[in-house]
């Protein structure tokens, strides 16, 4: 069943064009196109997709890394802020209410805490109106109210609280942590609330190794962000940072910001539980990052280097494969036109046959019946017109005899004689073949020169229909010339296993049209009514050559003159001969 | 010197009876035959032929059965065959010298030919006969 190719056609046109029986170099140079498109494509698509996926999955890697490292770092910032509010629980709760209010316990804790948490700016106690009982730092606090403060209310509710970086009165960046406790005494709330310099923060992310180009810090995440600590690439706390915060509060959100060219911000942002702060981690240009400049830099060289080797061997392969085509193609319809010539010869041989038999026969009868009458003419006595009848009769009978000469020669032609095998030495026949022609080219002024090869080895095969085939190319050679030239007899071996015999003559030459029919039976081109020819002489010559296995082809330029180039094997494989003939 | 008996055998009458007239005027006795089984019928029947002309190809039995019939009858008989094709004769060898013609000839033949020929098939079966053998 025929594969339905239409598909494959619409997109590759002339992908199965090589095997229509046009041989035009424009069939071949679509088809060796279109074959070097779809190797390049089976090629080039497997390798685009690998590369790309090598592309993604060597992103998603370092997508995967920035996200462990937020997530570490994330960790480590939350753990120290529950430290730190774990030490002011722990502090509170070695105190009541009351010692904690003394100045001297306060302060002494303080200067403890101080000395383990330099960021530790003040520690202050507030009672449940919001006014501040006792103080200990660096400023004059003692006794401020913050019951109007947002993180007052805050604390009371939530029990703890963070507060966003400010400058406060104190007039550098810090940090409120505030804790609400209850006083077994008479039952009301109270706060312990400490600030912290963000120095402290600063000092403790700067430790979180987040590899290189990486910048982490904290920013708030109410209103317009604002910096909580100091950024490499935006500045000191509380410098507005420039980027919206996602809306999403759990997990980690990473985005991208570009810039010019491919220098890319890779920037990572979890929100800090129980904090108003979000944790920023942001890589600056990380597609100019070693390694993926590196990774970068291969891929493409892997990609360019495969792409033309490929280009180049697929463009060798087809044109290899599609010469190779070319050539099967035309050696294939070379061979057919030999063939149908040799089968066209064959059935005209066979054909030439049948009706020579048919002829016979009557011709028969026609010469046995002028032959009576002759006969009769001889015994009878004159009479009238008796000369004349006997011309007559003659007459019949040269047209008869002319007729013989052609069925037989037919006849000669497809009949399966019993070839007489001896040794023969091609060089002493081709001798013997001229002594018979010698006078005939003398006469003509044709000058005949014999090439015979040395170490032509000897040939089994038939003298007789040998020297007929000789005698009739040569002879042949002759006619061509007409009047002055030259006949040159080549012979050669060709291999162990056949030898070869040139006819070349320098007479007009045979043209084009005419070439592809001298072996066919009753062309001539002898029209001169001397010379007169059956048209079979080649024919014939054509049919023995085969009979014997050899072959014989013909070359001519018009004007230059004609070479005819027998092919003889050196033994004849009788088997395949009566095959030959027979068929 | 007694007549050279001569029996022509051809399935066209015309041929057959023509050729044997006008060997009857070269000096032979010649009796000409349409069918090999005549042919056959009057050589059993005795009748004495030093030469048969016999064509090759004839309806029911070929010339190349009916030679061997003859030959096998009496192998002195010389046969000469008479061809109007190509094709010709394939015995080789003791089969050929045992069974085979004393000539093939092509129609149309050439009456001088074919008479040099019939005397030359008489000069061999008078040899075989002078050395006795056949029949």
């Amino acid at each position: 069943m025929k594969k339905d190719l239409g598909w494959i056609k619409k997109i590759f046109p002339g992908v199965d064009d090589y095997h229509k029986t046009m041989t035009s170099p424009e069939r071949y140079r679509r088809f060796r196109r279109t074959l070097s498109m779809v190797m390049i494509a089976t090629f080039l698509i497997p390798l685009i997709l690998t590369t790309m996926l090598s592309y993604y999955e060597h992103r998603s890697q370092m997508l995967a890394n920035l996200r462990w490292n937020a997530e570490s770092a994330k960790k480590t910032i939350e753990a120290f802020l529950s430290e730190l509010q774990t030490v002011l629980v722990y502090t509170a709760n070695g105190h009541t209410y009351e010692e904690l209010v003394s100045d001297d316990n306060l302060n002494t804790l303080y200067h403890r805490l101080k000395s383990y948490y330099p960021g530790v700016v003040d520690l202050g106690i507030i009672d449940h109106k919001g006014i501040q009982q006792a103080y200990a730092g660096p400023y004059e606090l003692f006794g401020k109210d913050y019951s109007d403060r947002d993180w007052f209310e805050v604390v009371t509710v939530n029990k703890t609280y963070i507060g966003l970086v400010e400058m406060g009165y104190r007039k550098v960046p810090h940090f409120a942590i505030a804790v609400n406790f209850i006083n077994t005494t008479n039952g009301q709330n109270w706060v312990f609330r400490t600030n912290i310099d963000v120095t402290t923060l600063d000092k403790y992310i700067e430790n979180i190794s987040a590899g290189p180009l990486s910048d982490i810090f904290l920013v708030s995440r109410k209103g317009e962000p604002r910096l909580q600590t100091t950024s490499q690439q935006y500045g000191p706390p509380l410098s507005p940072f420039p980027y919206r915060l996602p809306t999403n509060r759990i997990g980690i959100t990473i985005s991208e910001e570009r810039g010019v060219w491919d220098y890319v911000d890779l920037k990572a942002v979890s929100f800090i539980e129980g904090t108003p702060w979000a944790l920023v981690l942001m890589k600056h240009g990380y597609l100019y990052g070693k390694d993926w400049s590196f990774f970068k830099a291969r891929l493409f060289f892997i990609v360019l280097a495969s792409t033309f080797l490929a280009l180049f061997v697929i463009l060798l392969i087809t044109r290899l494969f599609v010469g190779r085509i070319r050539e099967a193609d035309e050696k294939r319809e070379s061979m057919m036109a030999e063939i149908e010539h040799t089968s066209k010869l064959a059935s005209i041989g066979r054909l030439a046959a049948g009706i020579a038999h048919e002829i016979n026969n009557p011709l028969a009868i026609i010469s046995a019946k002028t032959g009576l009458i002759m006969d009769l003419l001889e015994l009878s006595e004159d009479f009238k017109h008796k000369k004349k009848i006997a011309s007559e009769i003659h007459g019949t009978s040269n047209a008869v005899e002319r007729c013989k000469v052609i069925t037989h020669r037919l006849l000669g032609f497809a009949r399966r004689m019993d070839v007489t095998l001896e040794s023969i030495s091609i060089n002493n026949l081709m001798r013997e073949v001229l002594s018979f022609l010698d006078q005939e080219a003398l006469y003509r002024g044709i000058h005949v020169d014999l090439d015979l090869g040395d170490s032509i080895p000897i040939i089994e095969s038939d003298r007789g229909q040998l020297q007929q085939i000789f005698l009739n190319l040569v002879n042949n050679a002759i006619d061509a010339i007409g009047k002055d030239g030259k006949v040159i007899i080549k012979t050669r071996a060709r291999d162990q296993n056949s030898i070869q015999i040139d006819v070349i003559d320098n007479g007009k030459g045979i043209t084009q049209d005419i070439i592809s029919h001298i072996f066919e039976p009753f062309f001539t081109t002898k029209d001169s009514v001397e010379k007169k020819g059956t048209g079979l002489g080649l024919f014939i010559t054509y049919g023995i050559i085969k009979k014997l296995g050899g072959q014989i082809s013909v070359r001519s330029s018009e004007g230059v003159g004609t070479t005819f180039s027998v092919i003889l094997p050196v033994k004849i494989n009788l088997s395949r001969r009566v095959f030959d003939v027979e068929s | 010197m007694s007549k050279v008996k001569v029996l022509v055998v051809d399935d066209e009458i015309e041929f057959a009876t023509t050729l044997a007239e006008r060997l009857n005027i070269r000096g032979f006795e010649t009796t000409a035959c349409f069918c090999t089984e005549d042919a056959l019928a009057l050589i059993h029947a005795k009748e004495v032929f030093d030469v048969v002309l016999l064509d090759l190809k004839m309806p029911h039995m070929d010339g190349m059965e009916t030679l061997e019939e003859i030959k096998k009858y009496n192998s002195t008989i010389e046969v000469i065959m008479l061809t109007g094709h190509g094709g010709g004769i394939s015995l080789v060898g003791a089969e050929r010298k045992k069974f085979g013609p004393f000539d093939c000839i092509m129609k149309p033949a050439d009456i001088n030919e074919l008479t040099t020929k019939i005397k030359q098939a008489m000069a061999k079966r008078q040899l075989a006969l002078d050395q006795g053998e056949g029949k």
